[in-house]
C-alpha cells in the first residue's frame, strides 16, 4: 500500500499529464459520431505504427550510440523505393542480385584482408598512401564493370518507361516486364571477374585504411573463421547461380503473384536496411565517435545525398504502389462484415461498428507495428544482447570494462534501427504513396513522438507515436466535420497546416511540463 | 616475488589535458596493493588506463608478461581483469541477477560462481530480482564487486569502495575484500586511509599524475610524515 | 579617461598595430570594394558604362557577390548560436525565411514603406527568438534541436499552405516583390552591392566585438560548460536569449535583403535544407570562428554555382557528397584548420622563403 502511494507521489507529473491527455482524448471522442471516431482511432493506429517503426529505431540508436540518426527519414523512403522495385519490377531485382552478391563477396573475407594489410609494412608514406590508391583503383574497376553488367531498368525520363507507368499497369493486374537486357560485346566472365576484383580491392583498401587509423599496429595472425569462408562461398554461389538462371528465375518470381511478391519485397527492404545500417555505421559513423556533433552532421548529409540519389534513379514524380491481392479484393461479399470474411474473400475493406475500415491500412499495418513492438521488447528484455543494449544505454564504458565488445553491438543496433525504418517505408508504400518527400514528414513525426515519449526510452517511442497519430488524425477528422466551440456560430474547422502545428504544440507543452518527455529517465 | 601487473612510465591525456605524467607501479601476485593520493591526483585515470578505457599515449602496461597498452579495452578485460568502478556504477535498469549475468564471459559462469558470491554477500541472494535502482548504497557496492567476481578474473581493480558508505557497511566490505584477496590479486584505490591501511600490503602514492612513492603498507602506517605530506590528514 | 590620455604617437602606433593585426581583413575588404571595377576592367567594360548599370560580366559578378554576402550574413548568425554559444538549432532557416517573407508580403500586399517594413522585421525577429527560447530554461541539447526543428517545420508547412497562398504564393513562392526605387537591385546594382557589403562588414565587426565582450565570453563559457557558467552565478538563459536574438535579427536582415534582391522568395528558404546549408557553410569555414562563416558562404555559393554549371541537376548530390567528405576529413573547417596549423604553415612558408633567398631563417 505504501509503495503504491510512493509510486503515485514519485510519478505525480506523469500521472497528471497522462490523465489530462486521456481526458482530451475522451472529449475528442465525445464530439464525434461512433463511426467517425472508430475510423479515426484506427487511422491513428496506422500512422502511429509507421511512425513507431522509424522512431523506435531512432531511439535505440540514440540511446546506445548517442548518434542522432537524422537520415532515418531518408532511409524510410529508400525502404519504400526498394520495396516498390521488388514488387513491381522483380526482373530488375533479380538482375541486381548478381552484381550485388559479387560486390559484397569481398567483404565476407575481411579477416583475410585485415591480416594481409597488417603485413604490408614499409615506408610510412607508402603505408599511408596505398589504401587510397587501392580505393581509387577499385572505384575505376567497379565503375566499368558494374556499368557493363546488363540490368533491365526503367527510365524516369520517358513516360512509357517511367516507374509511375509500371505502377499503373500493375494496378490493373498486368505486370509489365520489359524485354531483358543482355550483354553487349563485353564477355560475361570478364565483367563478373571485374566486379569481384573491384570488390576485393575495395575491401582490402578499406581494411588498410582501418589499420592505419588504429594508432597501434599490431602484428596479426591469420585467423579466418570457417563462418567467413562459408559466407564467401554462399554469397559467391548465389550470385553465380542467379546469373546463370536469370531468365527462369525472373519468370518464376513474376509468376508468384502479387501477395508473395509483396512479402518478399518487405523482406528485401528490411534486409537492405540492415545492410545499409551496418555499412553506414562501420564506415561513416565509427570514425567519428570522438566527435559527436559531426556524426549528426554526417547523418544530415547522408539524408540529403540519399534523397538526391533516389531522385536520380527513380525520378522526381511520385507514384503509387498498388496493394497486393490479399488486401485488395472487391468481390460480391465485400466489404466483409467479419474477420473470417476478410480471410475468405480478401476484401479490401471491412465493416466494423458502422464504419468502413481498410484492411491493409488500418488493420495490417498496426498489426505489424504491434508485432515489431513485442519482438523488440522481447529482444531487449529476454536476450543477452538486449541486456547489453540496456546496460550500454546507461554506461557504455562499464560494459566494455566487463570484456564485451560494445562496438559490435553498436553495429547491430544501428543495423536494426535502420532496418526498422526501411521496413516501415516498405509497409507505408501502398498506403502513403511513394515520393521523395515521404521521409521528411515522417522524420518530423518520429522526432516529435520521441521528444514526447522520451528520447532514449523504447516504450516512450511507442507512446509518443501513438499520441502523435491520435493528435493528427483527430485534427484531420475535425477539419472535415468541424468542432462546435462556444461563442462561435460556425463550427471551427482546423485547416491542414494545423495538423503538424498541433503536434508541435503538444510536444512543446509536454516538454515544458516534463523536459525529458513522458517516459524519459531523470538524471 | 612474482609481478602480475606492471605499469611503466605511463602518460595519459584526456582531451588536451595531460592527466598522467609518468606513473609506474608494480602489483605483486596475490594480496592487495593500494593506490593512494589526493583528490584529482590521477588514481581513477590510472585504473582506466590499465583497462584501456583511457588508453595511454606513452609508456607500457604489462599484465601477466603480456603488453596490453595497445589492446582494446574489452580484450584487456577478457584477459581476466575485473573492474569495480567508483560511485558504485551498477546498471540501474537491470535487475541484480541481470547485473551479474551480463558479466559472464562463458555460459554458466554465474551458476558456477553464485555460491561463492552469495556466501560473500548474502544480501544479494535475497534481492536477486530487484532492479538496481531499488538497492541501497551498500548493496549497490556489493553488487558492483560481485559483478567483477562472476568471470574468472586474475586481477580486480577496485575504485573507492568505501566512498559515501556508513561505517558498519564499510566493516562488512573490508571483510569481504580481505576474503577475496586470498584468491585474487587486488589493486585498490582508496581515499580512506584507515580502510586502505587495514587491507593492503603494498602501496603506491600518486601525486599530480606521477607515482612518487611505493613501499610496504606496514612501514607507511607508522610514517606520519609521509602520510601528512602526500595524503593530507591521516 | 584612460583613452583620452593616450598620446597621439602612441595612438598612431596602436592604430598601426591594429591595422597590421587585421591586414588580411583589410585586404579582403579592399578587394571586395574594388571587385566591380576590376571585373569590369577584365571584361573590357568602361567604368562609366559600369556606373550606368549596364548589364555585363561586372553586373553578373556583383549579383553573385551579393548572394554570397547575404548567405554570409545568414551563416554568420548561425555560427553565433552554434559555434559561439553552443546551441544546436535545426530551425535556423525560419529566422531567415521570416525576414524574407515578411519583407515581401509587407511591401507587396500591404504597400508599407521600406523603413516601416524593416522595423516590423526587427520586431518579428525578436519575437521569434523569444519563441525559440521559451523552452530553453527546461530543455537542452538534442531536445532543443528537436523543438526548433518542430517549430520551423510548422512555419514551413504554413508558408506553403493553400490558405496563405494569396500572400505567400504557396509552394511556388512569393513573387513580384518590387523593391523601392532607390535600392532596386535591377537598376542600382552597385548601390545594392555596397549596401549589402557595408551591412556584412558592420555585422561582422559587431559580432567580433560581441564575442570579445563580457556577454560574449559568457556565451562561450556556456558552450564549454553550461553547469560551470550556472555555478558562477550567470543566468545562462538570458545570455542564450541575447545570442538567439542577435542571430535572429541578423538572419532576418539577410532574409530581408534576399527578398529585395531575388525575384522570388522560394519556400525552400524555410526548409530543413536551408538550415543544412547554414550548417554546411559554418562547417566549411570552421565552427565558432566567425570569419569561417564568411569563407564558408563564399565557397558554398561558388561551389554550388560551379557544380550546377558543370553537372546540372546532379549538383545537389555532389554538394552533399562534398559535405560528407568535409565532415569526415576536414572537421575544423578551413579557417579552423588554418588557425590550428598556423604555426606550422608559417614556419613551412618561411622555410620555403629561406630556400628561395638562400637565407635560412631560424625558428
Amino acid at each position: 500500500m505504501t509503495s503504491f502511494v510512493l509510486y503515485l507521489r514519485k510519478n505525480r507529473t506523469l500521472l497528471i499529464t497522462a490523465s489530462v491527455l486521456l481526458l482530451l482524448l475522451l472529449l475528442a471522442i465525445q464530439g464525434m459520431e461512433t463511426q467517425d471516431w472508430v475510423v479515426t482511432v484506427l487511422r491513428s493506429l496506422s500512422v502511429a505504427a509507421v511512425t513507431f517503426l522509424v522512431a523506435s529505431g531512432f531511439s535505440l540508436i540514440f540511446g546506445l550510440l548517442d548518434v542522432l540518426n537524422l537520415a532515418q527519414g531518408t532511409l524510410f523512403m529508400i525502404g519504400a523505393y526498394v520495396a516498390w522495385t521488388v514488387y513491381i519490377r522483380p526482373d530488375t531485382f533479380i538482375d541486381i542480385l548478381t552484381p550485388f552478391c559479387f560486390l559484397i563477396a569481398g567483404f565476407t573475407l575481411l579477416p583475410l584482408w585485415d591480416f594481409l594489410a597488417s603485413r604490408l609494412t614499409g615506408k610510412k608514406i607508402l603505408v599511408r598512401l596505398w589504401p587510397w590508391v587501392g580505393l581509387l583503383l577499385a572505384g575505376f574497376v567497379l565503375l566499368f564493370a558494374l556499368r557493363a553488367y546488363p540490368i533491365t531498368i526503367w527510365n524516369p525520363g520517358v513516360y512509357s518507361q517511367s516507374p509511375g507507368t509500371y505502377s499503373l499497369f500493375a494496378d490493373t493486374g498486368t505486370r509489365l516486364i520489359p524485354p531483358a537486357e543482355t550483354f553487349g560485346d563485353g564477355s560475361a566472365v570478364l565483367v563478373l571477374g571485374g566486379i569481384l576484383l573491384g570488390s576485393f580491392l575495395l575491401a582490402f583498401s578499406l581494411a588498410g585504411l582501418q589499420n592505419n587509423r588504429n594508432a597501434a599496429r599490431v602484428r596479426k595472425s591469420l585467423r579466418l573463421p570457417w563462418a567467413y569462408s562459408v559466407a564467401f562461398l554462399a554469397v559467391f554461389l548465389v550470385g553465380l547461380l542467379v546469373h546463370l538462371f536469370n531468365t527462369p528465375l525472373t519468370t518464376a518470381i513474376v509468376g508468384l503473384g502479387s501477395t508473395w511478391l509483396f512479402f518478399i519485397a518487405i523482406l528485401v527492404a528490411l534486409l537492405t536496411g540492415v545492410l545499409l545500417g551496418s555499412l553506414i555505421e562501420s564506415t561513416l559513423i565509427r570514425p567519428l565517435y570522438s566527435r559527436p556533433i559531426y556524426q549528426l552532421m554526417i547523418t544530415l548529409g547522408l539524408s540529403a545525398v540519399g534523397i538526391e540519389l533516389v531522385r536520380a534513379i527513380w525520378g522526381r514524380p511520385e507514384f503509387t504502389m498498388p496493394k497486393p491481392e490479399i488486401f485488395n479484393g472487391a468481390g460480391v461479399n465485400c466489404p466483409a462484415t467479419t474477420l473470417a470474411g476478410v480471410f475468405q474473400d480478401h476484401c479490401s475493406t471491412i465493416l466494423f461498428m458502422d464504419s468502413r475500415i481498410r484492411v491493409y491500412n488500418e488493420i495490417f499495418i498496426p498489426l505489424v507495428g504491434l508485432i515489431v513492438l513485442i519482438g523488440i521488447w522481447l529482444l531487449l528484455q529476454r536476450t543477452r544482447i538486449g541486456m547489453i543494449i540496456r546496460a550500454g544505454v546507461q554506461d557504455r564504458e562499464m560494459v566494455e570494462a566487463l570484456g564485451i565488445n560494445v562496438r559490435r553491438v553498436f553495429t547491430f543496433v544501428f543495423a536494426l534501427g535502420v532496418g526498422m525504418a526501411t521496413l516501415g517505408g516498405a509497409l507505408a508504400g501502398p498506403s502513403m504513396g511513394i515520393s521523395t518527400a515521404m521521409g521528411e514528414s515522417l522524420l518530423l513525426n518520429a522526432l516529435i513522438a520521441l521528444a514526447i515519449g522520451g528520447l532514449t526510452s523504447f516504450p516512450g517511442a511507442a507512446v509518443g507515436s501513438l499520441l502523435v497519430g491520435l493528435m493528427q488524425q483527430f485534427i484531420i477528422k475535425y477539419g472535415q466535420i468541424g468542432i462546435q466551440l462556444p461563442f462561435l456560430a460556425e463550427p471551427f474547422k482546423p485547416t491542414p497546416p494545423l495538423v503538424p502545428a498541433s503536434t508541435v504544440l503538444l510536444m512543446v507543452i509536454i516538454l515544458l511540463v516534463m523536459p525529458r518527455g513522458l517516459l524519459g529517465r531523470k538524471e | 616475488m612474482e609481478t602480475l601487473l606492471e605499469v611503466r612510465d605511463v602518460h595519459t591525456f584526456i582531451g588536451q589535458y595531460h592527466i598522467l605524467q609518468g606513473v609506474s607501479l608494480k602489483v605483486r601476485k596475490g594480496g592487495i596493493t593500494a593506490l593512494l593520493g589526493r583528490n584529482g591526483a590521477g588514481k581513477t585515470t590510472t585504473l582506466k588506463t590499465i583497462l584501456g578505457l583511457t588508453p595511454p599515449r606513452q609508456g607500457e602496461v604489462i599484465f601477466a608478461d603480456q603488453p596490453i597498452h595497445e589492446m582494446r579495452s574489452f580484450d584487456i578485460a577478457a584477459l581476466g581483469i575485473g573492474f569495480v568502478p567508483e560511485q558504485r556504477a551498477i546498471f540501474r535498469d537491470l535487475s541484480v541477477e541481470e547485473n551479474l549475468k551480463i558479466a559472464e564471459r562463458k555460459r554458466g559462469d554465474l551458476r558456477r560462481k553464485q555460491e561463492m558470491i552469495f556466501s560473500l554477500f548474502p544480501d544479494l541472494q535475497r534481492l536477486i530480482h530487484l532492479p538496481g535502482t531499488h538497492l541501497s548504497g551498500g548493496q549497490q557496492q556489493m553488487l558492483a564487486i560481485a559483478r567483477a567476481l562472476v568471470a574468472d578474473n586474475r586481477l580486480l581493480l577496485i575504485d573507492e569502495p568505501s566512498e559515501g558508505l556508513a561505517p558498519v557497511i564499510i566493516e562488512q566490505l573490508i571483510l569481504a575484500i580481505r576474503q577475496l584477496s586470498a584468491e585474487t590479486t587486488i589493486l585498490l584505490v582508496e581515499q580512506n586511509f584507515i580502510v586502505a591501511g587495514q587491507l593492503a600490503e603494498d602501496y603506491v602514492i600518486i601525486e599530480e599524475g606521477q607515482s612518487v612513492k611505493t613501499g610496504k603498507m606496514a612501514a607507511l602506517v607508522k610514517d606520519e610524515q609521509i602520510i601528512h605530506r602526500y595524503l593530507g590528514a591521516a | 579617461m584612460n583613452q583620452a590620455s593616450i598620446s597621439p604617437s602612441k595612438f598612431s602606433s596602436r592604430f598601426k598595430s591594429f591595422f597590421r593585426g587585421n591586414l588580411g581583413g583589410w585586404i579582403v575588404i579592399l578587394a571586395m570594394v574594388l571587385l566591380p571595377f576590376i571585373t569590369s576592367l577584365i571584361s573590357g567594360q568602361s567604368i562609366s558604362n559600369l556606373l550606368a548599370n549596364e548589364s555585363g560580366m561586372a553586373k553578373f559578378v556583383q549579383g553573385l557577390a551579393i548572394e554570397i554576402f547575404i548567405l554570409a550574413l545568414y551563416a554568420l548568425s548561425y555560427d553565433l548560436i552554434l559555434g559561439v554559444t553552443g546551441l544546436l538549432s535545426f530551425g535556423h532557416a525560419m529566422f531567415f525565411a521570416v525576414g524574407a517573407y515578411l519583407t515581401g508580403i509587407l511591401l507587396k500586399s500591404f504597400g508599407w514603406s521600406l523603413w516601416a517594413t524593416l522595423g516590423m522585421v526587427l520586431v518579428a525577429a525578436i519575437i521569434q527568438a523569444i519563441l525559440f527560447a521559451v523552452v530553453l530554461p527546461r530543455v537542452q541539447g538534442v531536445t532543443f534541436a528537436l523543438v526548433t526543428l518542430g517549430i520551423a517545420s510548422v512555419f514551413y508547412i504554413v508558408i506553403q499552405s493553400h490558405e496563405m497562398s494569396a500572400y505567400a504564393g504557396a509552394d511556388v513562392g512569393l513573387q513580384g516583390v518590387v523593391a523601392p526605387e532607390f535600392i532596386n537591385a535591377a537598376d542600382h546594382r552597385m548601390r545594392f552591392y555596397f549596401v549589402t557589403l557595408g551591412l556584412l562588414i558592420g555585422m561582422y565587426l559587431l559580432y567580433k566585438r560581441f564575442v570579445n565582450s563580457p556577454t560574449g565570453r559568457v556565451c562561450i563559457a556556456i558552450r564549454e560548460n553550461e553547469k560551470r557558467a550556472l555555478m558562477l552565478g550567470y543566468n545562462t538563459f538570458y545570455f542564450k536569449l541575447i545570442a538567439l536574438t542577435l542571430a535572429s535579427i541578423t538572419a532576418a536582415l539577410a532574409g530581408c535583403l534576399h527578398a529585395l534582391f531575388q525575384p522570388i522568395v522560394s519556400p525552400h528558404t524555410a526548409s530543413m535544407g536551408f538550415t543544412i546549408a547554414a550548417l554546411l557553410m559554418t562547417l566549411i569555414g570552421g565552427v565558432g570562428t566567425l570569419s569561417g562563416a564568411l569563407v564558408g558562404a563564399a565557397i558554398y555559393r561558388l561551389l554550388e554555382y560551379g557544380l550546377k554549371n558543370i553537372f546540372g541537376e546532379q549538383a545537389t548530390f555532389l554538394l552533399g557528397v562534398v559535405y560528407v567528405l568535409i565532415v569526415l576529413f576536414l572537421p575544423y573547417g578551413i579557417i579552423g584548420t588554418w588557425k590550428l596549423r598556423a604555426l606550422q604553415i608559417r614556419s613551412g612558408w618561411q622555410r620555403l622563403i629561406g630556400l628561395v633567398t638562400g637565407k635560412p631563417k631560424q625558428a
